[in-house]
């Protein structure tokens, strides 16, 4: 593309290009300042502007002043006026083309883009720490405190790895320990919850088809008693006061008898 | 002027205990220096109060909010039962403290109004979404006509023994709780279906149509009521379920436990 604004610049007379040059600089204002106003707009339409609100970036803009809508519209808005500008530099020959000014031009997408990973980053980590925190309100265990900070900080994490493979600097050994970290997640996830999880897929059945329901009398093993509650994840068996609370999978692994009489 | 001060001194004088019913912080504030023990009695606890009795209703009667207070407060240990304790609440203003009075705690007897939500075998939370459903049901009525309902919570598997179904039951092989947002329309369409609903201890509609089949000897409840009343009356003497009745033919929500008449109230004036 360079090369073929160089052959235009040839093509042109010295004052045209210049003429030429200023109106971009005119209209790139413009441009810029549409950008601007755009961006504004697709925060109020799609609603960014209350997702956002309340998180740390939100806060640290308006102590400038700003808010998320007008930081990422500056930033589009500058990044499209600095095309302009290495555009009609480039016209007038000031800058040359093959030197350090079209090295700019060409990280200046991946600068931008490598911005708004991190402004994204930042704030979906700030958001996924409040509503997290929101669900574990009721859980009055300081221990769970930790669990909306461990989501931010992965959060950021992947962000500043977005960030940084952007601008070409070498994340590999980042990649790897996220690799592990994941790893270790599932890992310890499946581990901890596989009980959790057979019990939940034996009562998706359980609940869809009702083989018994609450009233009727069973014996599942050696416990016998009329059903009073039964939840996704276990069956409440009762009898003479003692209240049975079976897992699900494993009324499904060593079935049900149901006392008819 | 002096008169007056010395009589509301002397009235709360030697009181053991306050209770509040505030949701308001800085009414709550000027409480903050009091040496006695002083406990929060609201629906929530938007104070952040130490000592903290939830109401499950936000009860019209004063007499029964007070009562429910201390019965709260009783039962955790706050307030003994030979304790004079002082509360300041509402008569006329919704939100205003305007009432106070003295009591001693054991000048009642329990009556079990506290009972009724915490120590019932259901969830405290699922009784109180069937009274905001019954109380809702009471106060429009189906289609604008009074209508009769009785909700049976808790101990669904001994209730279920201890009735037959009517015709099919609407909520088979559905898992609506109540308190789920569309429940109480699927409730209020159902109420005009004869017989009880059987709801869980954990919230979940179990039946509806149930013909209640208990044995109703010994069962007092006030002369006058109908056969609903007595029919829920009884189920609760036999097993350990609330019933919640909805009257038709005078709109009063009436509860029962243990077969005995715990809780009258009147919908509309919520």
């Amino acid at each position: 593309m360079i090369n073929a604004l160089e052959a235009v610049g040839d093509a042109i007379s010295d004052e045209f290009a210049i003429s030429l040059a200023v109106s971009a600089l005119v209209l790139g204002l413009f441009v810029s300042y549409l950008i601007w106003r755009v961006t504004h707009r697709l925060f109020e339409w799609t609603g960014l502007d209350s997702t956002v609100e309340g998180t740390t970036f939100e806060r640290a803009a308006g102590r400038f002043g700003t808010s998320t809508a007008g930081v990422v519209g500056l930033l589009f808005a500058v990044s499209a006026y600095a095309v302009i500008l290495l555009f009609a530099l480039n016209l007038v020959r000031v800058a040359e083309a093959s030197g350090f000014w079209s090295g700019v031009a060409r990280l200046m997408p991946q600068l931008v883009v490598a911005i708004v990973a991190i402004i994204v980053g930042v704030i979906l980590g700030d958001k996924s720490r409040l509503v997290v925190q929101e669900r574990l309100r009721s859980v009055k265990l300081p221990e769970a405190a930790v669990i909306p900070e461990l989501v931010k900080y992965s959060i950021y994490y992947i962000a500043a790895l977005v960030a940084l493979a952007q601008v070409g600097v070498a994340t590999t050994a980042l990649l790897v320990l996220l690799a592990a970290y994941a790893f270790g997640v599932v890992v310890l996830a499946a581990v901890a919850f596989q009980d959790l999880l057979a019990a939940g897929a034996a009562g998706v059945y359980l609940l869809l088809n009702e083989p018994y329901s609450i009233g009727d009398e069973v014996r599942i093993d050696d416990r016998h008693g009329i059903v009073q509650e039964m939840t996704m994840f276990a069956t409440h068996i009762e009898d003479n006061g003692e209240e049975y609370i079976v897992p699900n999978q494993q009324v499904l692994r060593s079935g049900v008898v149901r006392v008819r009489n | 002027m002096s008169g007056m001060q010395v009589v509301v001194e002397e009235f709360l004088e030697g009181a053991d205990a306050v209770l509040v019913f505030t949701t308001d912080g800085s009414t709550y504030g000027r409480f903050e220096d009091e040496d006695r023990p002083v406990v929060v009695v609201a629906t929530e606890n938007a104070v952040g109060a130490d000592t903290f009795v939830a109401l499950p209703l936000d009860f019209d009667s004063t007499t029964d909010r007070v009562r429910f207070g201390i019965e709260g407060a009783l039962d955790g240990g706050i307030v003994g039962e030979g304790d004079d304790v002082v509360g300041f609440t509402q008569t006329f203003d919704e939100s205003r403290l305007d009432t106070i009075v003295r009591v001693r705690a054991d000048e009642f007897t329990r009556t079990g109004l506290y009972d009724l939500f915490v120590n019932s075998r259901a969830d405290a939370q699922v009784i109180r979404d069937v009274f905001d459903v019954v109380i809702e049901l009471g106060k429009k009525g189906q289609k604008g006509k009074p209508v009769g309902a009785l909700f049976v919570v808790g101990d669904a598997g001994k209730v279920m023994n201890k009735s037959r179904p009517l015709s099919y039951n609407p909520f088979e092989k559905s898992h609506v709780h109540v308190g789920d947002p569309i429940v109480n329309v699927m409730l209020k369409e159902f109420s005009r279906l004869d017989g009880a609903f059987v709801i869980s201890d954990g919230g979940k509609i179990v039946s509806a149509y149930r013909y209640l089949e208990p044995g109703a000897s010994g069962v007092d409840i006030p002369k006058g009521l109908g056969t609903r009343h007595m029919a829920g009356g009884a189920i609760t003497r036999d097993t350990n379920a609330v019933a919640i009745v909805l009257s038709e033919s005078d709109g009063m929500v009436r509860a029962f436990k243990a077969g005995e008449l715990i809780l009258e109230l009147d919908p509309e004036a919520y």
